[in-house]
């Protein structure tokens, strides 16, 4: 009974976590970083690991949870885990090719979620190094439209445009930009 | 410019649905009808998708570093070593000891060296490699009627000096096998079941583990996804295993079990098992009853039947480890396209007789 309490409890958190609920983020955050913490320092990793890994795991789990298909079928604290573990465990093979057998039963099938997590991430890094050769003023123009949501106006404004067509003719020559310097990127990884 | 720029804010509005209908219902027939505007179409929505992931990312990055600031990290406290005062004997005490103790160490060490060696003189001889020393009767007459021009697959004609086996550890190419069965080579193919023979290069060699890598030289070499597993824990005195290799031109299969955790001469490296091997067997994966691969077949004892070695697969597993980064190939996540361990013997031979090859060797 306590347990069918908790999936409801974990799933009320999942969707705070899906509508940037900073109060949700927090709670499964201090809740399930001590036990992530503990299985790495018992694997001899160090805090600095526990961290990369576990918010790694968050990240994963924020995107499926952003995507909308995620349905939780375990306690939250099982998911975690299991990602972490995975993650972890891909760290400590390394360059290792066929697949290691480790013997401890996996509980969950994570194949799919790992295999998309990856691609994202290789799309993100590639996301993120174009943003990184962009420079100024197109990081912050494109940033303040496309991510922060801002008006034309407050942008035109902001950056001394005249008019918010102008700034609207900036954006679009910076669009153009930061489009090329990432297919460059993307269509050479494919 | 212009026009690109008009372009991508058309592209824009329609994807944020902005567009009127009949504006929307026009646009659509033209991408339709244009594949170029449909490509730049999903590209903007791929870079927009991305770009909206990569801010969240970043956001969400943030704020969880600010939420792990919080999180009380209670610092160790500094150890101060705490040190015993002891009363230290006098000086020449500490000398005559340490004198002492270099000649018992000399002595002892120089005591186990000559046993060894004693030891190891009377039985190298009860050990044999088995690669095979292959037969070259038929050499200069399938060399003459060899045709030139023919592009199927076939074998060299020249069956090569030696032979041995391996087994492939990657999709793309890669094959463990002996050292002792490449080394010294000039040059070195691999066939498989089917006959079809690829040229390999050696690109990374282990002596003191007897293991070394070969590369499929075909670079567009692609194979079917590998069914089994490297199980490097040590497996249990007794286990049954089997092994699939080419002593002869064919492969041969054969069934046996773990009979001491160390190989010859209490070599820690290898397996004693007993199973049949003969010339041609090395470097055969040796293999549990669940089709993963807990060794590789090396040698065997001359003196008695049915004794052979193999090399611990945990070896195999630092040999991977510890080869130079340039020489891996882009990580291969094998998903384990079979499930063996379920199927009948008979079964798990079938699918793994792909992905054990024969190792011919000329020089």
């Amino acid at each position: 009974m306590s347990d069918h309490l908790n999936i409801a409890r974990d799933r009320e958190l999942l969707q705070g976590l899906a509508r940037n609920d900073d109060k949700s983020l927090e709670i499964i955050y201090l809740e399930n970083f001590p036990v992530i913490l503990r299985m790495v320092q018992q694997n001899n990793g160090s805090d600095d690991d526990a961290k990369d890994l576990f918010q790694e795991a968050m990240i994963i789990l924020y995107e499926k949870v952003q995507q909308g298909d995620f349905d939780l079928y375990s306690k939250l604290k099982t998911f975690l885990y299991a990602v972490c573990r995975r993650l972890w465990l891909k760290k400590l093979q390394g360059n290792t090719w066929i697949g290691l057998s480790d013997h401890i039963e996996e509980t969950l099938p994570l194949e799919d979620t790992m295999e998309e997590h990856e691609k994202r991430d290789e799309q993100f890094r590639i996301m993120q190094k174009s943003m990184g050769s962009l420079g100024e003023p197109c990081k912050t123009l494109l940033a303040d439209y496309y991510l922060h949501k801002r008006s034309m106006q407050d942008i035109a404004e902001k950056f001394g445009y005249t008019n918010a067509e102008n700034a609207k003719n900036q954006k679009y020559k910076c669009l153009m930009r930061l489009k090329k310097l990432f297919f460059d990127q993307y269509n050479d990884t494919k | 410019m212009k026009d690109q720029i008009q372009l991508l804010q058309e592209i824009e509005s329609y994807l944020e649905g902005q567009l009127s209908d009949a504006e929307r219902a026009s646009f659509e027939a033209r991408r339709q009808a244009d594949p170029v505007l449909n490509a730049q179409v999903e590209e903007q929505q791929l870079f927009l998708q991305t770009l909206q992931q990569y801010g969240r990312r970043t956001e969400l990055q943030q704020q969880m570093d600010r939420i792990h600031e919080h999180i009380a990290t209670p610092k160790p406290a500094n150890v101060v070593p705490i040190r015993k005062s002891t009363s230290y004997p006098r000086r020449r005490t500490i000398t005559n000891l340490a004198a002492a103790a270099c000649i018992a160490l000399v002595t002892s060490l120089s005591t186990i060296a000559i046993m060894q060696r004693a030891a190891k003189q009377k039985t190298t001889a009860q050990y044999e490699d088995v690669r095979r020393v292959l037969n070259n009767i038929q050499r200069s007459q399938n060399a003459l009627i060899n045709n030139m021009n023919s592009t199927s697959k076939k074998a060299p004609a020249n069956p090569g000096t030696y032979g041995g086996t391996g087994f492939a550890i990657s999709t793309n190419g890669y094959i463990i096998t002996n050292y002792h069965v490449v080394q010294g080579a000039d040059s070195l193919y691999v066939q498989n079941n089917k006959g079809e023979a690829y040229k390999a290069t050696s690109i990374f060699e282990d002596i003191s583990s007897d293991l070394a890598i070969l590369k499929i030289a075909d670079s567009t070499f692609k194979s079917q996804p590998l069914p089994y597993q490297l199980k490097p824990q040590p497996v249990n005195l007794g286990e049954e295993v089997f092994t699939m290799g080419y002593p002869r031109d064919e492969i041969v299969y054969g069934k046996g079990y773990i009979s001491a955790q160390t190989g010859f001469n209490g070599d820690t490296v290898a397996y004693q098992v007993s199973i049949p091997v003969n010339p041609g067997n090395s470097g055969a994966p040796l293999m549990d009853s669940e089709g993963n691969i807990v060794g590789i077949i090396t040698g065997k004892q001359t003196t008695s039947d049915g004794i052979a070695f193999a090399v611990k697969s945990a070896h195999l597993k630092r040999l991977l480890d510890e080869m130079p980064k340039e020489k891996l190939p882009r990580r291969e996540w094998t998903r384990k396209s079979a499930h063996l361990e379920s199927m009948s013997r008979i079964d798990q031979i079938k699918k793994l007789e792909d992905f054990v090859y024969m190792v011919k060797v000329y020089n």
